[in-house]
């Protein structure tokens, strides 16, 4: 990622489950990391469970547009397997998926979640993680969202302390433990990515 | 790195108003609109006294409102999306004749693609139907610094100046540099001299049209540095305005073969026909790309000069939002290859009514008093809220939805053309809004219509602001006119179920006119306490009145 195009996130999941919070992470992390960043979001009606995604762009130069196009993005960070299928041709050729496992069901005709993981795992460049179990062997139910956010980080160029900072800001106001149960998660979904990209 | 904070568009425009010394905002809340009030809101409460930040109960009200500030001599921002600027555009469009004292901009965030609204209206008509100047900025950065420009240009040439903004642009969030900061400063109450001004009955409006369309030209003038003209080399040009141009300088960095393209970039109408000519004077083929409406497209495609493509001739889709790749295909550029979509079949996620919410079960005991009555078929009509939601199936419990506060005069005016049972669904701050109204003239009426007001005690759709009618509905429903034995007050939650669809059954069975509020606070405002304080408040106001006043306690029970 060095070229001065532009570079696209994409984020997704359902209401409710903090997607518009982890774009604003990513948002603020870019920003402090010299780059220009620009995020898009769509609520209103959304946040009653239904689908949410934002985008995030960034780049070395001055950037105008707020979204990507079709193909173009790097990163897709889903909260929810389903909500992951939608965004897929979203990613270039070489981008990268990480995706939570756990499934929201809020709606009629889910479907079956083996052909869920199935298309996520036929997708090159996917990191699927059981946010489910991850959250209970950490003891901290909300773990997901900070465990996708440590997988996405080793495909951003933000450095392990930018990103510390900027989750320890975020979750300041909640006290010391919550901020030290979030790094933690954080930690822990860095981990599962063995490379970087 | 430059020092900034990280704002959304709608928030720029509210921060600029902020640091342009506004001395009042106001508005009604309306996605994408309302974190433009919310964030001066927020300026304004962090500060010592002095100036005002008010929701209204409805855009003409809050339109209403800023023009008195105007009067008075502040500088003032009223904010709404783009259909509140229809209840509004009484007020908007007749503003224009009286002109303003103290600076006025209405913020009007438009919603292409009608992500959360019911129409894609596009503003800039608006504005043009009333002579008044609009801004339109592409970035971030540009809301706040045409903001700013926008009360300079509302005292310079003395009218109201709209910063139109839309969905895309409303909630991107960027850095934010502000400038200076001026302290509010009022020029004072409208003079003697310039009374007349502002008292449009007739001999007066006449005169005041003609200013206005004098003061034409000097807008041209005074906007013309906004609008530019980049000439290429070929005789290909774009007209780019809004996201359209934000779009387009995008495509223009990773595509440096753009640069050969003759730009006109427009950020403020009325456009200055003199450039429109000067553009097409050197172009024989033009792309235009600007959100929502044809606006530009057909003004330049009006004076046959050159190959006009866009919305009008299917170039650009005539509906919705626009995107990257609309401006690639029409530009004819290759788009990327990127992974292949997925084949399974995936079922849209709507959005849906919270867990515990009180809309269910109002509706539920509302559709089981129907069956109970043996309606096989009602037709309800609707209104605008989180209640909305209902039409979607499997409830399908309401059958219309038009505009705020539609519910009530359309069941009204179906009763008088027969249709029994005629039943309304409205929530609290809707009824704020402009079920007043429709009230009044239901319970003058005499028809049988039964009105249904879900009072969930603040505006939950948009994020759960204060309503207007927060504790006072019994009381303004009584004050339209209803008799209080027509009045009923229900909870609605499971365990009442069966004395709700009793109730219900009784107001449908009646034959006049029949309101039934459902009340129980919005589980999310609940969940944030957002009236906790008030809560607290009120009851310590009773407990003292009581204390004051023996006799208070029996006689102002309140509801």
């Amino acid at each position: 990622m060095s070229e001065a195009r532009i570079h696209g996130i994409v984020l997704s999941g359902v209401g409710g489950q903090g997607v518009l919070s982890l774009a604003q992470i990513v948002l603020e992390a870019l920003r402090r990391s010299g780059l220009h960043a620009l995020q898009s979001e769509i609520h209103g009606m959304s946040q009653r469970g239904g689908s949410v995604h934002a985008q995030v762009c960034f780049s070395e130069a001055p950037l105008s547009s707020p979204i990507i196009d079709q193909g173009c993005a790097d990163l897709l960070i889903s909260l929810e397997p389903l909500e992951a299928l939608r965004y897929v041709a979203m990613l270039r050729m070489d981008g990268h998926l990480v995706v939570s496992e756990e499934p929201q069901v809020n709606m009629e005709g889910y479907p079956p979640l083996d052909d869920v993981y199935a298309a996520l795992k036929s997708v090159r460049g996917a990191h699927l993680v059981d946010t489910e179990d991850l959250a209970r062997r950490l003891n901290h139910r909300q773990a997901g969202g900070m465990a996708l956010l440590g997988m996405a980080s080793k495909f951003l160029p933000v450095s392990e302390d930018v990103w510390r900072d900027v989750i320890t800001q975020r979750f300041e106001a909640k006290g010391e433990r919550v901020t030290q149960k979030n790094l933690e998660a954080f930690e822990a979904g860095r981990g599962l990515v063995p490379v970087t990209a | 790195m430059v020092h900034s904070t990280l704002a959304l568009g709608v928030e720029a425009v509210g921060c600029a108003a902020f640091d342009a010394g506004i001395q009042g905002a106001f508005g009604y809340p309306g996605t994408p609109s309302t974190e433009g009030f919310e964030f001066v809101e927020a300026m304004i409460r962090a500060e010592p006294g002095g100036r005002v930040a008010h929701w209204a109960a409805n855009e003409k009200v809050a339109y209403d409102l800023a023009l008195g500030v105007s009067y008075a001599g502040h500088r003032t921002l009223v904010t709404m999306k783009h259909v509140g600027l229809n209840v509004a555009m009484d007020a908007y469009a007749n503003s224009a004749l009286t002109g303003v004292r103290g600076g006025l901009v209405l913020l009007v965030a438009d919603d292409p693609g009608m992500h959360s609204s019911q129409n894609e209206q596009d503003s800039r008509r608006l504005a043009e139907f009333a002579w008044l100047p609009c801004l339109e900025p592409s970035t971030v950065q540009e809301c706040y610094d045409f903001t700013g420009r926008a009360f300079e240009l509302s005292e310079s040439l003395q009218v109201p100046v709209m910063v139109r903004l839309v969905t895309r642009l409303a909630h991107c969030r960027a850095a934010l540099v502000r400038r200076e900061t001026l302290a509010p400063a009022g020029l004072g109450v409208v003079p003697k001299d310039m009374v007349q001004n502002w008292v449009l009955i007739p001999s007066n409006a006449r005169r005041r049209y003609v200013d206005l369309l004098a003061k034409q030209p000097r807008m041209l003038q005074d906007l013309a540095p906004m609008n530019r003209l980049v000439s290429g080399t070929g005789r290909k040009g774009v007209a780019v305005s809004g996201m359209g141009r934000a779009y387009f300088d995008q495509l223009a960095l990773e595509h440096p073969g753009l640069a050969a393209l003759t730009r006109l970039e427009v950020a403020a109408y009325p456009l200055d026909p003199q450039l429109e000519r000067a553009f097409l004077a050197q172009v024989d083929e033009v792309f235009v790309f600007e959100e929502d409406y044809p606006v530009l497209e057909e003004r330049l495609g009006l004076r046959g000069a050159a190959a006009v493509h866009g919305r009008l001739d299917g170039t650009v889709p005539r509906a919705g939002e626009l995107t990257p790749r609309l401006l690639k295909n029409a530009l004819g550029l290759i788009a990327a290859e990127g992974k292949d979509a997925i084949t399974l079949d995936l079922p849209v996620r709507p959005p849906r009514f919270c867990d515990g919410c009180g809309h269910v079960d109002a509706y539920e005991a509302l559709q089981a008093a129907l069956a109970n009555l043996g309606v096989p078929d009602a037709r309800v009509f609707g209104d605008i809220g989180c209640y909305t939601l209902a039409a979607q199936e499997p409830m399908a419990a309401i059958h219309a939805v038009v505009e705020m506060g539609a519910s009530i005069s359309m069941a009204v005016g179906a009763a008088l053309a027969g249709q029994t049972p005629s039943v309304a669904v409205i929530g609290d701050s809707t009824f704020g809004h402009s079920g007043l109204p429709a009230l009044l003239t239901a319970a003058d009426s005499g028809v049988n219509v039964t009105i249904l007001i879900l009072d969930n005690r603040v505006v939950g759709m948009t994020g759960q602001q204060p309503s207007q009618a927060l504790d006072q509905v019994e009381r303004l429903v009584l004050g339209m006119g209803i008799p209080e034995a027509q009045l009923q007050v229900l909870t609605p939650l499971p365990k009442q179920h069966e004395a709700n669809v009793k109730a219900m059954e009784a107001a449908l069975q009646h034959p006049g006119p029949s309101v039934v509020v459902f009340r129980r606070e919005c589980i999310q405002s609940l969940r944030r306490g957002v009236l906790k304080d008030h809560d607290r408040e009120e009851k310590a106001r009773m407990e003292l009145a009581c204390c004051t006043s023996a006799a208070s306690c029996a006689t102002e029970a309140r509801p």
